[in-house]
């Protein structure tokens, strides 16, 4: 009854140097799934998603999208990037654009509809972020979670199949982190496919529908929220969310 | 076409005296003008009012007037002026200071500027004359910053050296000339010449390079 | 010392003839150095190890020669390269701009090498070109920090265009000696050139000093 998954990785192998990011990973996104990937700093869940498009190689296995295999030229890649909207840590929006025209500027320029069309995009998704009269403002007149919102925006202009989210909030004020994770949520439940690299543990106990744990390059357990967060199979996943304090 | 490099093999040690030119002169005139110009930067930064207007003038001026055209007048037209006639190798050397000084003061203010605010309150707080506070404190910090553009000086009065030619100072430029002239083998006077400033040049101007990411590395204060 | 500085005014013409060509000559190699300087930078930055190289090359070469023997150079072995007598003018263009370009090379390196790494990423991750990322979102960054610096080389350029004077092109230091040898008014037409360069210099090199408080480097 199901749908092939948006995303396949079969044994992900990254390496830099001779430091193993990935050493092997496999695991599947289905359609309409939210995957909360959790796990300490360097155990290689930012690399994962930066595999995921393109952004870095892969040194070994597979990645598929919608069944086919990431492409290795420069624009078969384009055209899969289209298909996955990528949100980053540091926000990234282009400071030298308006806000509406950093929305605008990939379904003018990658999809290249006209202006009008595609401001009227714009309009409508940062008016479902909640910054419709941020507009005609710059970014660097936006705080933190404004502007991430903003990158939210620019990232589903493209109308892609499945969002990307590295680390969304970790560089947000404890204060602006809230009206950041709302809008995930509610894409979430608008059935929006969506891996998260987080530290957010309670967004991912509420929000996500499978949880995968890193550790060292390799998946430590994955499953549903309740296991991960309540009864771990594995003792390692324990030992980690008490170190941050979750307490279960 | 042939290569000939006989008149270069004949008119070897006539080249060699121009290279030797070329290096005493560019010495000569690196040594004076961070002499000058660090004089005169000093005296920018905490000489007195009066002399400000002047030698921001000097400074802008030589920023304006091309090196050749201080060179050439510096050879033709003082002596007509005071009656002081200068043998090529001093005008050129005299010019050449007179410009890169300039640049030089420029840098030293830049440095010194650089060096915060609160440095030269801390020190006079502890009871420092003004004089001690800038040998002891300000100066040492801004001449670390001021060496990587003190290197692309050595390099930029090189290169000056070789317009010197145009006031008939046997530099090797100069002599290159000649010889090309005399010799009917431009072409290979000339790539030798590239070679020779090349292999004078590269190392500092690496140097250099090598002294900008070193301080990159340690950051500004 | 009899002066008479009737001599600057009657070669007005001529002088003024001379100074159009030496703002000639450097608009005309900034037109040509400041593409090639973004051509040299992108090589450099581009991974392709041939590419890196021979701007590299290029680029250290022309920074480690002095531009009055790129000049001689190229005036006596041009000709026989291309095989045609090209006149004065378009040999000293030629080591103009092969001697700026150079120089703007590094400095669009530094410019584009300023802008984020995250920068480039977020628009790949769009699904734009490389050449459109480079377009839309590095370019029009790095040409802010970029500016300041091209007006600095600007203004040295302009003095530079004096050395072409040496294969007797007419701009204003060939023009102003030249007149000098004729009349043998030497320290009125030797003051006159130094005059017209610093007016034309000083108020230049102002500007580049208002252009580095506008676009100051910060990141």
């Amino acid at each position: 009854m199901s749908a092939p998954p948006v995303l396949t990785y079969r044994e992900v192998r990254k390496l830099f140097g001779s430091f193993v990011a990935l050493g092997g990973v496999s695991m599947q996104v289905e359609r309409g799934q939210v995957m909360c990937l959790i796990g300490p700093s360097g155990s290689g869940k930012s690399t994962l998603l930066r595999c995921t498009n393109g952004l870095e190689t892969i040194d070994g296995g597979e990645i598929l999208l919608d069944g086919v295999a990431l492409a290795r030229d420069e624009r078969g890649l384009r055209d899969m990037r289209r298909r996955m909207g990528m949100v980053f840590q540091n926000f990234e929006l282009f400071p030298h654009r308006t806000v509406l025209a950093n929305v605008a500027l990939g379904p003018r320029i990658v999809l290249r509809m006209d202006e009008a069309a595609a401001r009227e995009r714009a309009e409508a998704l940062l008016e479902k972020v909640g910054l419709a009269d941020k507009a005609g403002g710059y970014p660097a007149n936006l705080s933190g979670g404004q502007q991430q919102r903003v990158a939210i925006a620019r990232a589903l202009a493209m109308e892609p199949e499945v969002m990307l989210f590295d680390e969304p909030t970790s560089a947000l004020d404890p204060e602006t982190i809230g009206e950041v994770l709302t809008v995930m949520k509610r894409l979430a439940e608008e059935g929006m496919t969506m891996i998260v690299v987080t530290h957010e543990m309670t967004f991912a106990r509420r929000v996500a529908d499978w949880v995968v744990v890193f550790e060292r390059g390799l998946i430590l357990e994955q499953g549903p929220p309740a296991q991960i967060f309540e009864a771990p199979h594995v003792e390692r996943t324990r030992e980690f969310l008490s170190h941050l304090g979750w307490e279960g | 076409m042939d290569i000939d490099l006989s008149p270069l093999l004949l008119s070897w040690q006539y080249l060699a005296d121009g290279l030797g030119v070329t290096l005493l002169l560019s010495l000569l005139t690196v040594v004076c003008s961070l002499v000058l110009g660090f004089a005169i930067g000093l005296a920018r930064c905490y000489g007195p009012a009066w002399l400000s207007w002047p030698l921001v003038f000097y400074i802008d001026s030589m920023r304006a007037i091309p090196v050749l055209v201080v060179l050439v007048w510096t050879y033709f037209a003082v002596p007509i002026l005071t009656g002081l006639t200068l043998p090529p190798f001093w005008a050129a050397l005299v010019a050449l200071t007179l410009h890169i000084a300039a640049y030089v003061a420029e840098i030293v203010r830049a440095g010194i500027g650089s060096v915060r605010p609160g440095q030269t309150r801390a020190a006079l707080a502890l009871g420092f004359s003004r004089a001690q506070t800038v040998r002891e404190v300000v100066l040492p910090q801004s001449v670390v910053r001021m060496l990587p553009a003190f290197g692309s000086i050595i390099s930029i009065a090189i290169k000056d050296t070789a317009i010197a030619a145009v006031i008939a100072v046997p530099e090797y430029m100069k002599q290159s000339e000649t010889v090309a002239g005399q010799s009917f083998h431009p072409f290979e006077v000339f790539t030798v010449a590239a070679i020779i400033y090349f292999i004078i040049l590269f190392p500092i101007t690496r140097l250099v390079d090598m002294i900008y990411v070193r301080l990159a590395h340690l950051g500004r204060s | 010392m009899r002066l008479d500085w009737s001599v600057v005014w009657q070669n007005a013409p001529a002088l003024a003839e001379g100074t159009l060509l030496t703002v000639v000559l450097t608009v005309v190699t900034m037109l040509i150095a400041v593409p090639a300087g973004i051509v040299l930078a992108m090589m450099r930055l581009s991974g392709l190890r041939l590419l890196s190289g021979a701007s590299a090359a290029y680029v250290e070469f022309f920074r480690n020669l002095p531009l009055i023997l790129v000049v001689y150079w190229a005036y006596y072995v041009m000709p026989v390269a291309v095989g045609v007598q090209l006149s004065g003018f378009v040999t000293g263009l030629v080591a103009l701009c092969l001697n700026v370009s150079a120089y703007n090379s590094e400095t669009f390196r530094a410019g584009i090498g300023s802008i984020r790494k995250g920068q480039t990423e977020a628009a790949l991750a769009l699904g734009m070109s490389r050449w459109q990322v480079m377009r839309e979102i590095v370019l029009p960054q790095a040409a802010r920090r970029v500016l300041p610096v091209l007006a600095s080389t600007w203004v040295s350029l302009f003095k530079d265009t004096s050395l072409v004077s040496v294969i007797a092109v007419g701009e204003l230091a060939y023009t102003a000696m030249r007149i000098r040898s004729q009349t043998f008014r030497v320290l009125e037409m030797l003051t006159a050139m130094a005059a017209i360069y610093w007016a034309l210099g000083y108020p230049q090199a102002k500007l580049v000093d208002w252009l580095h408080r506008k676009f100051p480097v910060s990141e």
